[in-house]
């Protein structure tokens, strides 16, 4: 990104038209003429929404008798804050956030150290470890749904080799159980974008690097340590930015195999907003929720902003 | 003497069967990683092409005892699944026109064009792609509700390309940012103006990545399920994502036309996210990571 302060016009170049202002003057205006549809566009249906959002959190909305929303103050954020499932909604968002960053990153750090050596078919090799990134949702759901099956699953084949599991588990069923296997799927969904991203960065590491290394006599651990980790360094901490927002706004995997259930067990704040809307039609409660998921991505936006702005200044 | 020629090709093939066992290490692991990461796909294509008399038994049989086709017609006489791809198509179609028209002027003034306000224009783009979906959904959907907008297709895919348009936008604009300047300057003086220049020389430059654009305005839209499951509610519109999880609920259907059905909504998006792959991904680390 360049710098704010760069009001440089294309009106400057050497231009055959210098000569006529108008044409000039239009030079000016292009490139707000070219911006201002989609400005428009995100505001209609991304930013008036959200305000509209920030607006219904202070009302009481009744949407099936047809009547005006009423004012109700604070109402809202004080149920919410009272609310012990606010917290606990929280902590699950932030565990599955967490979990799903350490898992993804971890694997796509590791496929990335491994497609980074030469071998025979790496090629075909890395087209297959793309395919879940390229895949749907929705039918991943429908793999994994039937993966897990208790009745004819096939995961349940590789769990009897455990001494003592004679049963398939319920695998959706178990609190933990099912926490565990929405990071996994959502990781192995994932984890070959970050493969990939940090792929690029390790091949731009100069190779002298490492066999200046060598000549002193490092270990590969310590080459890993020394010059392979600060090297991709910034790379892995925007990977990190960018694999919160995406785990944060996951929707799809876990509404359709787990509603957010048991018990709550893997209710982020995401499907929570869904739930209190959508099967409870308790919009203003919602909207106070909508709110709270808007702070927290706004806190993960400012950190991609601010390793972003340190980069340009990096490479400026 | 003898002692010299005995250790001589020890220390040589010391570092040599180390290097074997490296590679040895390496494909195992190599294989593992494409196993693990390839299994649940593969599972997906043999419980389509196998009768369910083996797929409903425990334990599965890890490959296809007997390969047969029939259910994917079966699919398409017992469900309307062709009305779910083609409301789906139309959705995605609509998303993709709609973004194409945007995302080339503003990815110019983003990549060749200075003025004041670029950069906020660009982290603005990079913000709204950022916020949840599920942030939106309930004022839009009491706004759409207003206006009368439920159950419509094309004012479903308004909301989609809403947030595939700001990846795409960055997207096209690293494209356009490989374009030498020369070339542009070249056709002003040719008496181009800037508008005819940018669609006689920097598009057909472009190419590539106005198919990216192409592909994740009509794919988003097309995976799309958030939305389309709040927005739609007649039978007649549901889009084949929505449209897929209606085949669960009715436990009756069998195994193979189930995951035929999931194999077929995702043959186009794999397709092409695949040949595409190294433009969206660009897009997504919005240019901070040169690939």
């Amino acid at each position: 990104m360049s710098s704010m302060a760069d009001t440089s016009g294309a009106g400057e170049r050497t231009d055959p038209r210098k000569a006529r202002p108008s044409a000039r003057r239009r030079q000016h205006l292009l490139p707000y003429a070219l911006a201002l549809p989609i400005v428009l566009y995100e505001f209609a249906l991304i930013i008036y929404p959200i305000a509209q959002g920030f607006v219904g959190s202070f009302q009481q909305i009744e949407l099936a008798a047809n009547r005006p929303p009423t004012w109700v103050g604070l109402a809202n954020y004080q149920r919410m804050f009272s609310d012990p499932d606010f917290w606990k909604v929280m902590q699950t968002t932030l565990i599955f956030t967490a979990l799903v960053i350490i898992v993804a990153i971890s694997a796509g750090l590791f496929t990335a150290l491994l497609f980074n050596r030469a071998f025979r078919f790496r090629g075909v090799a890395r087209a297959m470890m793309m395919m879940p990134w390229a895949f749907p949702e929705v039918p991943v759901v429908m793999i994994f749904i039937w993966i897990l099956s208790p009745q004819f699953g096939v995961v349940n084949l590789l769990v009897r080799w455990i001494p003592g599991v004679n049963t398939n588990p319920q695998w959706l069923q178990v609190p933990a159980l099912a926490m565990g296997w929405m990071v996994l799927i959502a990781s192995w969904k994932a984890f070959p974008f970050y493969s990939l991203v940090t792929l690029a960065a390790l091949q731009s590491v100069p190779q002298e690097l490492y066999e200046a290394g060598k000549v002193d006599g490092a270990s590969p651990l310590q080459l890993f340590w020394h010059i392979t980790l600060p090297s991709i360094g910034t790379t892995l901490e925007l990977l990190v930015v960018l694999a919160s927002i995406f785990s944060f706004k996951q929707f799809t995997i876990i509404y359709l195999m787990t509603g957010g259930g048991p018990s709550g067990a893997t209710e982020t704040i995401v499907m929570r907003i869904f739930n209190t809307a959508f099967r409870f039609y308790d919009y203003s409660y919602a909207t106070a929720f909508g709110v709270a998921g808007f702070v927290v991505s706004l806190i993960i936006a400012f950190f991609f902003i601010l390793l972003q702005s340190r980069r340009a200044q990096e490479t400026a | 003497m003898a002692n010299i020629t005995a250790r001589a090709p020890i220390g040589l093939r010391r570092p040599k069967a180390r290097q074997v066992l490296g590679r040895v290490a390496l494909y195992i692991l190599v294989i593992a990683v494409a196993v693990l990461t390839v299994f649940p796909i593969y599972w997906m294509l043999v419980s389509t092409v196998q009768p369910s008399k083996y797929s409903m038994h425990y334990p599965p049989p890890l490959f296809p005892q007997e390969i047969v086709f029939n259910e994917f017609a079966n699919l398409f006489a017992n469900h309307p699944i062709a009305l779910w791809l083609r409301n789906s198509f139309l959705i995605a179609a609509m998303a993709m026109l709609i973004c194409m028209v945007l995302t080339v002027p503003g990815a110019y003034a983003l990549s060749r064009l200075r003025w004041r306000g670029r950069s906020w224009f660009g982290l603005f783009l990079l913000v709204t792609q950022m916020l949840p979906e599920i942030l939106i959904i309930i004022p839009l959907y009491i706004i759409y509700r207003r206006l009368n907008l439920l159950d419509s297709l094309p004012a479903l895919s308004l909301v989609d390309t809403a947030f595939a348009l700001p990846i795409c936008i960055w997207i096209l604009k690293g494209v356009f940012d490989t374009i030498p300047s020369e070339v542009l300057d070249a056709s002003v003086v040719d008496g181009c103006t800037e508008l005819s220049a940018i669609w006689r020389i920097v598009l057909p430059l472009s190419a590539p990545g106005l198919v990216a654009v192409a592909t994740v305005s009509f794919f988003s839209a097309w995976n799309e399920f958030l939305f389309a499951v709040i927005m739609i509610s007649s039978a007649e519109l549901l889009p084949a994502s929505v449209g897929l999880n209606t085949l669960k609920a009715t436990a009756f259907t069998p195994v193979e036309q189930y995951m035929a059905a999931g194999l077929i909504f995702s043959i186009l998006p794999v397709f092409f996210y695949l040949i595409m792959q190294r433009y969206i991904i660009a897009g997504l680390t919005a240019g901070a990571v040169k690939g």
